[in-house]
């Protein structure tokens, strides 16, 4: 299946994505915060990131920026506890904008739709 | 001078990062949108001047290469007749690299390297305009044009013979002017419906409702394209069926419309010559389409000598445009642009020729057919644009025999 980016600064957030994505039968890559998150981008080459936007530091939207620039066909998710960011305009550039919530369905499933949506179905890994 | 609307919501953006590398070497150490035209201005103010007389004043000019002499023509000449109290503005930009490392890689990316700009301001819609362009245009019709269509987006489009249209971007409308098809140098120009004969021409002239713009250039970032308004941008919009051809106007109110890409020498060399034309298309002197630049402190043109007897000096200006500062000391200039400070000395003649701030002419010199940059000085004697052949070994000479001479070449 796909490897998942995740970037997100709060540690229990973090386990909790890899946790659930990883039942999902993606492998998960972690990053705490945006720095690390374009690092791991490079190393990692992951097929979907999913991305907080509200971190110390470089937040998610200027990250996205920076990824889009180098990756522009690698999908984004914005992952808020804000809705208020919806309105910024360079959100705009995500593939999707989800709100933060411990149940993480509404994630997953749009991991799930993002990565059919690649052209030739999800990407296979060995 | 007609009342206008101010456009409160309306945010102006101009792109100014042309490198003009076929108008070289004027833009050897300038950007193309500084290029000096018309004697006292540069490319750059004909847009300008069309976003104040149209009401825009709020604008944001996105400056790239060797910006800097434009963005002090801009500090001296525009920032200071705007109120930023009231929310009046014009803004030079530099590539901020907040979004990406690197330069525009197009017209598109420009705007979306800049969204942090729309982000501040939040306008209800955005004019996107080419610093390049030298045109008189009423954008506050266009506006008016668009919002009457419901578009989501509106191009400028300038109605051309269709033998000519071959050269540039073409539009295809139906009947309503809604555009249903872009084609970039098209072998065979689409007509416009009830116009056999005639094409629609882009012109880099854009109108958007902000958040149509912000949805496109975001997409348009996305994907493996040039990132380019006409080429990417707008034909990706044709499919929701609101996008609209705007006929431009030409407030010059003449038979032809006049609207040039001064991209070559010898177009600029061409637009030159029609500005000392008996009767321009272009008309500098409208006092209801004011055109506006930097303020010079300069002393009024003046004419030395009028000695008529046989071998007398006479200081003659004769078909020209003549800005302050200009001296012609017994020296003779036909249909000539004079920049400021301009100085022909005694016996020389200047003649179908653009002479550019500071630039002098030495006694008994000859200067025909010649562009001269700022500060070039001939010396006495020396002629130019008489030989062809010679001219070619030793200046750069263009396609259509223009001699140009760049800043602070050494003549001898």
């Amino acid at each position: 299946m796909a490897k998942i980016l995740v970037v997100e600064d709060e540690k229990n957030l973090r386990l909790l994505y890899k946790h659930d994505i990883e039942q999902d039968g993606h492998t998960v890559v972690m990053a705490a915060n945006a720095v690390e998150g374009l690092e791991a981008i490079e190393r990692e080459s992951p097929d979907l990131v999913v991305l907080d936007i509200r971190m110390p530091g470089m937040d998610g939207l200027e990250a996205m920026g920076r990824i889009l620039e180098r990756h522009p066909k690698i999908p984004v998710v914005l992952n808020s506890a804000y809705s208020s960011y919806k309105d910024n305009f360079m959100s705009w550039a995500a593939d999707a904008y989800i709100i933060k919530s411990a149940d993480t369905t509404e994630l997953r499933t749009k991991v799930r739709e993002l990565l059919e949506g690649c052209p030739g179905g999800p990407p296979a890994k060995p | 001078m007609r009342r206008k609307a101010i456009f409160e919501d309306v945010l102006a953006l101009v792109l100014a990062g042309g490198q003009g590398e076929r108008l070289y070497p004027l833009t050897r150490d300038r950007g193309k949108p500084a290029v000096p035209f018309g004697g006292n201005y540069r490319i750059i103010d004909f847009t300008l001047s069309n976003c104040l007389n149209s009401g825009l004043r709020k604008i944001f000019v996105l400056t790239q290469y060797k910006s800097g002499s434009l963005e002090r023509h801009i500090q001296q000449g525009w920032d200071p007749i705007l109120s930023a109290e009231l929310g009046e503005w014009v803004y030079t930009v530099p590539p901020q690299l907040r979004v990406g490392q690197r330069w525009y890689a197009g017209t598109a990316d420009a705007v979306y390297q800049n969204i942090y700009l729309l982000e501040q301001e939040r306008p209800e819609k955005v004019v996107i305009l080419s610093g390049d362009h030298v045109y008189k245009m009423d954008y506050c019709r266009m506006l008016e044009f668009h919002g009457l269509k419901g578009a989501i987006a509106t191009a400028g489009a300038v109605v051309v013979p269709i033998e000519q249209a071959s050269a540039f971007g073409v539009l295809g409308v139906d009947e309503s002017w809604r555009i249903v098809s872009f084609t970039e140098k098209p072998a065979d120009p689409q007509p416009i419906p009830g116009r056999p004969g005639h094409a629609l021409v882009n012109m880099g002239v854009y109108c958007f409702e902000t958040e149509a713009l912000v949805r496109a250039l975001c997409s348009d970032a996305r994907r493996e394209t040039r990132h380019d308004f006409g080429h990417d941008v707008l034909p990706a919009l044709v499919g929701t069926g609101k996008l609209f051809a705007y006929p431009f106007v030409d407030e010059n109110r003449k038979e032809t419309a006049y609207w040039r890409d001064i991209g070559t020498l010898d177009a600029y060399y061409e637009a030159s010559m029609d500005l000392v034309a008996v009767d321009p298309v272009f008309n500098l002197y409208d006092r209801e389409w004011p055109l506006r630049t930097v303020p010079l402190q300069l002393p009024p043109a003046k004419t030395v000598f009028a000695q008529e007897e046989p071998g007398g000096r006479i200081g003659l200006l004769l078909d020209s445009i003549v800005s302050g500062g200009v001296i012609v000391s017994g020296g003779r200039v036909e249909r000539s642009v004079l920049g400021p400070r301009v100085r022909v000395n005694s016996y020389a003649r200047v003649a179908d020729s653009v002479l550019m701030d500071g630039v002098e002419i030495g006694r008994h010199a000859r200067v025909r057919r010649a562009i001269l940059d700022k500060d070039v000085r001939v010396p006495p004697g020396l002629v130019i644009g008489e030989d062809p052949e010679e001219d070619r070994e030793r200046y750069m000479v263009t396609v259509g025999g223009v001699v140009v001479i760049p800043r602070g070449m050494q003549l001898e």
